[in-house]
């Protein structure tokens, strides 16, 4: 089929960020057909109730891109989480340690979160790339591993009321919008630059493209992929502490369930599991798109569970589409 | 050409894959500026050669020098760090990323903006388009992902991109398999005028007339050893066939391992 160049560049266009047009136009649907859903204040929550799985997918879709897999994201938001709420937490298990002057303990605390979850990433990045085993049986392991830890330093049990000064990231708000949602946006467009613009990101793509060409090129694919998996720990111990200042805590079993959203964001997003396909933006969308239905089911009033039950649909839809798409590209273009 | 001190001197390379002997024992050299035409059957041990010299595999024993000193490729980043650029058999292209990111792979142009590099899209696109009309190469769109091009497409990415870095020393595994008779002739030329700028070429193929049109002198490897070292000039395909099915009695050149 011949078309101008013109169509062309549109109908690439609008196959790149399906994901995006998805997400307008459910949002279109669910305002006209649900009462309610259509306020500022919906919308603002949408982009709250993203920001944890948002951060954690970001740091999850640089590792898939890079042609690997990270499924321990979720035990390393929850030890991140766990640690913060035990050293900074006044009730429960909580220490309630204290700095002077007393915002320092707002650095201290995401300085020792990204820490908790860089090494977690260097420990997956030993296995997978030093040793060369498998990226989803060493990150399996780390999974239950990690929130074996979280729930044996916990002992089952919970920390509360957490330092006021680290609170005031959960509570504050600009123009109205909640800074959480300002900081998952601040994620993605950092990371994005970084993925798209920079030597770095390009890598990443290149490696998970044909890691055996990267090497012949004089690409260092190993220290790239260990930065993969050292930046998705480091961003999965933002997520957890994140959450353990929205919940102002933290719980032995917080967190659970993430992953599983997480990865639906980034498949929905457009990232491919083979490796060396995929956009960050896209991977925003995802998430918002998750969180829309979300809140959409919950205004309707049904039951959590068909919850799960659209998300699965969901990622298959998504999945399916990839396979459309470039069914479609190979005919049109 | 033996006077001047060689640009690269392989002194009894060996190379093992477990069991199989691919490489018994290589001694060769290259000028600057000198197209060496490397001839020999499949799996005589040519690519293993290239391989090697370009630090892509690490020799099982023997010396190399380059520019007259001793010496080891770690990795393909060391030998290219030297100067010597290698387009292999298997091409090396990430098929998910755009030429001009394929183009570039490795060195690509950036701007620190605070202190972050920011690579230079456009610049790079420049170049690219450049090089691609240089060499005659059409591609629809310099900013289409690699997998949706041509094998002979591909392989012109790769040769041009030799072309547009140089370096010192060139290595081609049959850079022409996959190639048009117009885009084959154009890439006769370009290792020609590469040469010309003072940089040694070998170049791999199976195609005797090649091999005669381009090159200054003929290496045929036979089972992992030199079979024969000849000037093309003094040479005829018949005495080349000879040597590379291993039918001669007329030797000629450093013959060393075809004693069985
Ligand atoms: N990685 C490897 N492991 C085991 N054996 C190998 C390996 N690479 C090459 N060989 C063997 O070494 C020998 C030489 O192979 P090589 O690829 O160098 O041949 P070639 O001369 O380039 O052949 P062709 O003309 O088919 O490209 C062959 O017998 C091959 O099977
Ligand atoms: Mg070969």
């Amino acid at each position: 089929m011949k078309m101008s160049d013109g169509t062309r560049r549109t109908v690439e266009f609008l196959l790149d960020n399906l994901v995006w047009l998805m997400l307008i136009v459910v949002l279109a649907v669910f305002s006209v057909t649900i009462p309610g859903y259509f306020q500022f204040g919906i919308f603002a929550n949408i982009l709250e109730q993203s920001t944890f799985v948002g951060v954690m997918a970001i740091g999850l879709a640089i590792v898939i891109i890079a042609g690997h897999l990270d499924l321990s994201v979720e035990s390393t938001a929850a030890l991140s989480a766990m640690v913060t709420g035990l050293l900074f937490a006044k009730s429960g298990i909580g220490m309630g340690l204290t700095m002077s002057p007393e915002w320092l303990m707002l650095p201290a605390s995401l300085l020792l979160a990204i820490l908790v979850g860089a090494v977690i990433g260097v420990i997956n990045g030993f296995f997978v790339v030093r040793l060369g085993m498998t990226a989803f049986i060493v990150t399996l392991a780390t999974f239950i591993w990690a929130r074996g830890l979280v729930v044996a330093i916990s002992g089952g049990r919970s920390a509360q009321s957490l330092a006021p000064s680290i609170r005031v990231i959960g509570i504050e708000r600009i123009l109205g919008v909640p800074l959480l949602a300002w900081i998952s946006v601040a994620c993605f467009i950092i990371f994005a630059v970084l993925m798209a613009k920079t030597p770095f990101g390009r890598y990443v793509t290149l490696v998970g493209g044909n890691r055996e060409a990267t090497f012949r090129a004089g690409i260092n694919s190993d220290r790239i992929l260990w930065l993969s998996f050292i930046l998705a720990g480091a961003l999965a111990g933002v997520a957890g502490w994140l959450l353990a200042i929205r919940t102002s805590g933290a719980t032995a079993n917080l967190g659970t369930g993430m992953l599983f959203n997480a990865f639906a964001a980034v498949v929905i997003g457009g990232v491919s599991l083979k490796g060396g396909i995929g956009k960050l933006p896209g991977v925003y969308a995802g998430v918002l798109l998750l969180y829309s239905i979300h809140t959409a089911i919950n205004l309707m009033g049904l039951p959590a569970h068909f919850t799960q039950v659209i998300l699965g649909g969901l990622v298959l839809a998504a999945v399916l589409l990839d396979t459309l798409k470039l069914r479609l590209r190979e005919k049109l273009l | 050409m033996s006077e001047e001190q060689p640009l690269l001197k392989l002194e009894g390379v060996t190379k093992n894959f477990g069991a199989i002997q691919a490489l018994r024992g290589i001694d060769m050299h290259i000028s600057r500026g000198e197209v060496v035409a490397l001839l020999g059957d499949n799996g005589a041990g040519k690519s293993t050669l290239v391989k090697i010299i370009s630090g892509g595999l690490q020799p099982s024993s023997g010396k190399m020098s380059f520019e007259g000193q001793e010496r080891h490729f770690a990795s393909p980043s060391e030998a290219k760090a030297a100067g010597i650029e290698t387009v292999y058999q298997d091409l090396s292209l990430c098929t998910n990323a755009d030429v001009v990111a394929n183009f570039f792979m490795g060195r690509e142009i950036t701007r620190r903006v605070l202190g972050v590099p920011i690579l230079q899209e456009r610049e790079m696109e420049e170049v690219v388009a450049k090089a691609m009309a240089d060499a005659g190469t059409r591609i629809p769109s310099l900013r289409t992902n690699v997998e949706h091009l041509s094998g002979g497409q591909r392989q012109a990415i790769e040769l041009n991109r030799f072309v547009h870095w140089g370096g010192k020393l060139v290595l081609l595994d049959e850079p022409f398999a996959a190639l048009g008779v117009e885009q084959t002739r154009r890439g006769l030329e370009m290792i020609r005028r590469v040469a010309d700028r003072g940089i040694g070429v070998v170049v791999i193929t199976h195609i005797m007339a090649q091999a005669f049109q381009v090159a200054d002198r003929i290496v045929v490897i036979r089972q992992g050893t030199v079979a024969g070292d000849l000037k093309t000039s003094e040479t005829n395909p018949d005495q080349v066939i000879d040597l590379i099915t291993g039918a001669t009695l007329s030797r000629a050149g450093k013959d060393r391992g075809g004693s069985n």
